[in-house]
Order: structure tokens, then C-alpha cells, then sequence
């Protein structure tokens, strides 16, 4: 089941009198439950698409459906409300809140929803655990490693139970052996959670996690030798 | 509003920096004390020459005279202005200053009769301490209100001195009344003695009248009926003769108004700064909080109510540091031998905490709506 839908997406931005396309025209079908990659140059608007289905940017141009929702045409605060049920996101720089703790990091996402105390608490708690920190709850980020704020930065995508998962470069700045960790995570939850991941990647490593990889180059997707490609939609 | 869930985020926010936390509100509460300290000001003249004086009430007094060490009327008008139709009672009043200039510390002696005293006057008042036979059985005995005994630490049983007199505290009264608050009632005679050596002299009449609408008139025949001799008088009612007394110290207090009003407008800049700011810092944080869901609209109010936050810290910082000032220190601005007395009102407390949130909120508004306005792809660009 076709779960995101891409048709023309084009993202254009203005600087000056010069208009730059990191996206145009692109066509892409992401299955459920699909672990998608996306790889190519610095430019080539990997993070742009990945922006644009997350909800975080809105298309210039072409359709965007996510499970039967054209989310382009949706408004500010409506596309903030289905960001908190859709979508979990994963930065490259884990982007915790500094002044909160592990937990209430975790917590943020669930605040947005009509939950009690007592099950908030049941679902950081669990979120923590899948992550393997149920003992850093009361840690502050400044307090962990790298590799321990990028778990709880995943526990915080993953607590309110969102469809799709992105994570941009999730290893990008972690050692080897956590990158190997942090992927093994988040392939678990593709694989267990049924989580539809979609991940921008330069490490071709890191790419063979997923079960689809998809090379874009100038705003559109390209096969391994750099020709324009169709094989993006099924 | 903000629904309490979100306040431990906001709370952590304003912690975050507590230096700068530290000094906005400081600076807030500096600002709201002193707005608070101005208004009580203007509170007391108001009550002092507006809202106390009484609609009955003509105050005689030497004409062209503005000070109670000048104002001198022999004693022997009394029987003259009795006569005059319309009049109730009237009670010559010698008044002893220790100050003549504006002061918060002044010392007033009101020299009265002993018969009017206990007729017109202590029964309006409560005996706190000591008491009124005490007061009736010596020749040098003082009641003394209870601003000027708290501030000067007098209790029953006590004697001081003060312009030249010294006295023996018979009971601390207290009542609506701002002058008795802040006065020392002795016995006329004693103060005629005491101070002129010579009796026959006072400083003012307080010429009560049966019909407020003749005020004027009876003002009038008063005047006209002295207009001629050594000593004539120029008559007002109550409410005239206080306004007029306080001229200076209304202009002073009306100017001091404006300050203020502008310690206000530092308390907004000050809020304002700080949240400009604080949220200049998290543009990434915003764009996060919005990656996660969080509504622009929520995002800016959740920076607003920082700035409530720290508005009603300061205010009320501020506001419990002016109360505790002015408690402690009973201070009474006198002038001519008007006391105006400074007391924070719980309205105005309330006033104050009130104006220094909607200060917050306002200083809130602009960084809040800028917070909320960002484009979140653009947030992580720009960081």
C-alpha cells in the first residue's frame, strides 16, 4: 500500500534574481512500512524532499499525498497538527532541548495530545526503554554521548506513535560503533514498530540498512549513473 | 492560555539564562517599586485633600498666611464667629510644627480645648494604647496618633520633645482620619504656654456649619466681619484649605506622576529586551518545538507568557519591597502642618501585579509573534 505519493514536487526558493530548484518535478511512491534511502550530493535536495514530507516546508509546485491527504494544501497550524500525528523526525544533531532532561525531552511531542500525567509517563517510560536509556531519564542532554542523545532524540519521534519516521543523517555525526547501533535501532522499528522510515544518507553503509535506495541529483531522482529515473513510482 | 502541562517548559526557559533572568527582574522590580511608591504619593494627597475633608467643615486662618508659624488669630474670635447664623461649633486650633517645609518626618502638635477635644474629637478616634483620662488629668499630656507613634517608636507612658515642646504620650488613637493619624492633640493652653509664653493666640478655626450649601456664605460673613481688624482672616472649606496647603506637593507629586508612568515604560523595554533576546537564541529550539507539532500560535504563547512570568516576578518583587518600605517606614508627607499620609492600598497591589503582567505580555507580544511566524525549514537553514 502506497503510503506517500509525490507528483512534480517542486520546491523552488528566490535569492536575488537568481531562483533555485533543489526540487523539480520529482515523482515518488513510498510503500508502508517501507525503509527508504536517500542519497546523492550536498544540493541535490535529498533534505528538501525530506522537509517537504515531513511537513516542515511546503511545496512550490505538484501534489503531495500522504495516506490519502494532500498535505500541500493544508494550513499552518493544520499541517502542525498532523506533524504531531504523522511524523517523528530525527536530526543529524539530535536537537534535544538543552534545559530539559532526557524524559522531558521524550515528553514534548506527548503534551500535544489529550494524555494524562500517568500516561505520559507510561509512554516516555517505554519509549526510553526501546531506546535502551530508561536509566538516563533524569540526564540532561549536555550529560550524554553522542550516541546516547541521538537514541533519546529517536525515542522522542517515536513516543506519540507517528506513521512515518524521517531521520536525516542520523549518523552523521556519531562514531562507527554507535552509527551501528543507532541503525540497528531504527531498522528494529521499521521491522517490529512497522514504522515507514525514510532517511537522507551520504554513507553508502548506513544506506544498506534500508530496504530501497533512491540517488537524486539536481531535484530529481537519478539511477546509480546519474540518468533521470522512473523507477521511484510503482 | 497556556495549559499548566506546558509550564515547567517555560519555567526551565526562564532559569535558563539567570543572570539576565536575574537582572530583568531586578530591574523590573525596581521600576514597579517605584511606580508603586508614586502612586501611593498621589493616593494620600488625593485622600488627604479630596476625599477626607469634610463638606461642613470651614477652616479659618490668618489671611495671607500660608505657614501655621505665621497664621495668628486671637482666640476671642471664637465667641464672634459662634454668633454668626448657621454656625455649629467652632474650635480654635493652635498648630505647632517642627518642620515648616515639606518633610517625611514632621512632628504636629494640635493645640484644642480640653472640652472640644473630648466632645468632637475622641470619640471619632480608638484608643490603642493608654488612654483618654490619662490625657484629661495631665496639663502636658499628648494623644498621639498611631502613624507618627509607629514611626517615632512612642508608646504610652513616654515623653518627647519636639519644636521646643516636650510632652507625655496619655494614649495612641487611631482613626479614618488622616491628619489625626499623624498629629499630637495637646491641650491648647498647655501649647499657647509652651511655645508663646502668652495665651490668647491660635492659629486656625475649625467652623463647623449646619448646612453644607451655606458654605460659601457663612465663609463670606466670616471674612467680612474681620475684613477690618489687625488681624483679618481668609476662610475656605476644609476641601479649599487642603488643596490649597498641598498646592506644591500636588504639583510635586503630579510631576513625580510622569516618573512613574515612565518606570512603566522601562519595565515594557526591559521585558521586551529580555525576550528579544531569549528568543533570538532558540530560533533552532522553536523550529524543533514546531517540528514536533507544537502550533506557531503555541510557540508564541508559550514566549508571551515568559514575558508574564517575568513581568509578575518583578512586579511582584517590587510590589512586596514598596509595601514592606512603606510599612516599615510609616512615612507621612507633611507640609504647612498638612500631613499626607503614604499607605499602600491592597487595590493598589493588585493594580501593580496586574500592570506589571499586562507589561509582560505586552513586552512578549512582538518576539512571540516573530516566534510563531518563522518558517521552520528556514530556522534550521539560518542556525
Amino acid at each position: 500500500m502506497v503510503l506517500i505519493e509525490c507528483r512534480k514536487l517542486t520546491k523552488e526558493y528566490r535569492k536575488g534574481d537568481m531562483v533555485i530548484r533543489p526540487l523539480d518535478g520529482l515523482d515518488l511512491d513510498v510503500e508502508a512500512g517501507e525503509f527508504l534511502a536517500l542519497m546523492g550530493p550536498s544540493g541535490s535536495g535529498k533534505t528538501t524532499l525530506l522537509n517537504l514530507i515531513a511537513g516542515i516546508d511546503s511545496p512550490t509546485s505538484g501534489s503531495l499525498v500522504i495516506d490519502g491527504q494532500d498535505i500541500s494544501k493544508l494550513s499552518r497550524s493544520a499541517l502542525a497538527n498532523w506533524r504531531a500525528t504523522y511524523i517523528g523526525y530525527i536530526f543529524q544533531l539530535y536537537n534535544l532541548v538543552p534545559v530539559l532532561t532526557a524524559y522531558e525531552n521524550v515528553e514534548l511531542p506527548l503534551l500535544l495530545h489529550k494524555l494524562s500525567r500517568k500516561e505520559r509517563h507510561e509512554r516516555v517510560a517505554t519509549a526510553l526503554s526501546l531506546v535502551g536509556l530508561a536509566d538516563r531519564h533524569d540526564h540532561y542532554p549536555r550529560q550524554l554521548s553522542g550516541g546516547q542523545e541521538q537514541r533519546v532524540a529517536i525515542a522522542r519521534a517515536i513516543v506519540a506513535d507517528p506513521k512515518i519516521l524521517v531521520a536525516d543523517e542520523p549518523t552523521g555525526d556519531l562514531d562507527k560503533a554507535s552509527a551501528l547501533a543507532i541503525m540497528q535501532l531504527l531498522q528494529r522499528l521499521v521491522r517490529d514498530l512497522g514504522k515507514t522510515l525514510i532517511m537522507v544518507t551520504h554513507d553508502p553503509n548506513t544506506a544498506e540498512f534500508a530496504s530501497r535506495t533512491l540517488h537524486l541529483d539536481k531535484g530529481r531522482l537519478v539511477d546509480q549513473s546519474g540518468h533521470a529515473t522512473m523507477e521511484a513510482v510503482r | 492560555m497556556i495549559a499548566p502541562k506546558f509550564m515547567p517548559l517555560i519555567v526551565k526557559q526562564i532559569v535558563r539564562n539567570r543572570t539576565r533572568t536575574f537582572l530583568t527582574v531586578a530591574g523590573v522590580a525596581t521600576a514597579m517599586f517605584l511606580f508603586i511608591a508614586v502612586q501611593a504619593m498621589h493616593r494620600g494627597v488625593m485622600i488627604t485633600t479630596q476625599q477626607n475633608a469634610e463638606d461642613n467643615l470651614l477652616i479659618v486662618y490668618r489671611q495671607d498666611r500660608y505657614c501655621p508659624f505665621t497664621s495668628q488669630l486671637p482666640q476671642y474670635y471664637q465667641q464672634r464667629i459662634t454668633e454668626i447664623p448657621g454656625v455649629v461649633s467652632v474650635i480654635p486650633m493652635r498648630i505647632i510644627v517642627n518642620n515648616c517645609r515639606t518633610s517625611l518626618d514632621v512632628v504636629t502638635f494640635r493645640g484644642v480645648p480640653d472640652d472640644d477635644f473630648l466632645k468632637h474629637m475622641a470619640p471619632t478616634m480608638d484608643v490603642i494604647d493608654g488612654s483618654i483620662a490619662e490625657w484629661e488629668r495631665r496639663s502636658d499630656a499628648a494623644i498621639v496618633g498611631e502613624t507618627l507613634a509607629r514611626r517615632r517608636g512612642f508608646k504610652a507612658g513616654d515623653s518627647f520633645d519636639a519644636a521646643g515642646v516636650r510632652v507625655y504620650v496619655a494614649g495612641i488613637v487611631r482613626s479614618d482620619e488622616p491628619q489625626d493619624q499623624n498629629v499630637a492633640y495637646v491641650k491648647l493652653d498647655f501649647l499657647q504656654q509652651t511655645v508663646d509664653r502668652k495665651l490668647g493666640t491660635v492659629t486656625q478655626f475649625n467652623v463647623r456649619v449646619d448646612d453644607p450649601k451655606r458654605m460659601n456664605e457663612i465663609a463670606a460673613a466670616i471674612d467680612e466681619m474681620f475684613a477690618t481688624s489687625e488681624f483679618p482672616t481668609a476662610t475656605r472649606s476644609d476641601k479649599a484649605f487642603m488643596a490649597q496647603a498641598a498646592d506644591e506637593m500636588i504639583e510635586l507629586v503630579s510631576f513625580a506622576r510622569y516618573v512613574g508612568w515612565a518606570s512603566l515604560a522601562a519595565v515594557l523595554a526591559l521585558v521586551g529586551n529580555a525576550i528579544v533576546l531569549s528568543v533570538q537564541e532558540r530560533i533552532k529550539e522553536h523550529a524543533i518545538l514546531q517540528t514536533l507539532g507544537f502550533r506557531g500560535g503555541l510557540v508564541g504563547r508559550l514566549v508571551v507568557t515568559e514575558g508574564l512570568m517575568l513581568g509578575l516576578l518583578g512586579g511582584a518583587v517590587g510590589t512586596v519591597a514598596a509595601v514592606l518600605v512603606v510599612e516599615w517606614g510609616q512615612f507621612s508627607l507633611s507640609m504647612d502642618g498638612l500631613s499626607i499620609p503614604i499607605e499602600v492600598s491592597s487595590q493598589l497591589v493588585i493594580a501593580g501585579l496586574l500592570i506589571s503582567m499586562t507589561l509582560g505580555v505586552i513586552g512578549g507580544l512582538i518576539p512571540g509573534w516573530q516566534a510563531s511566524r518563522r518558517p521552520i525549514a528556514g530556522c534550521f537553514r539560518a542556525v
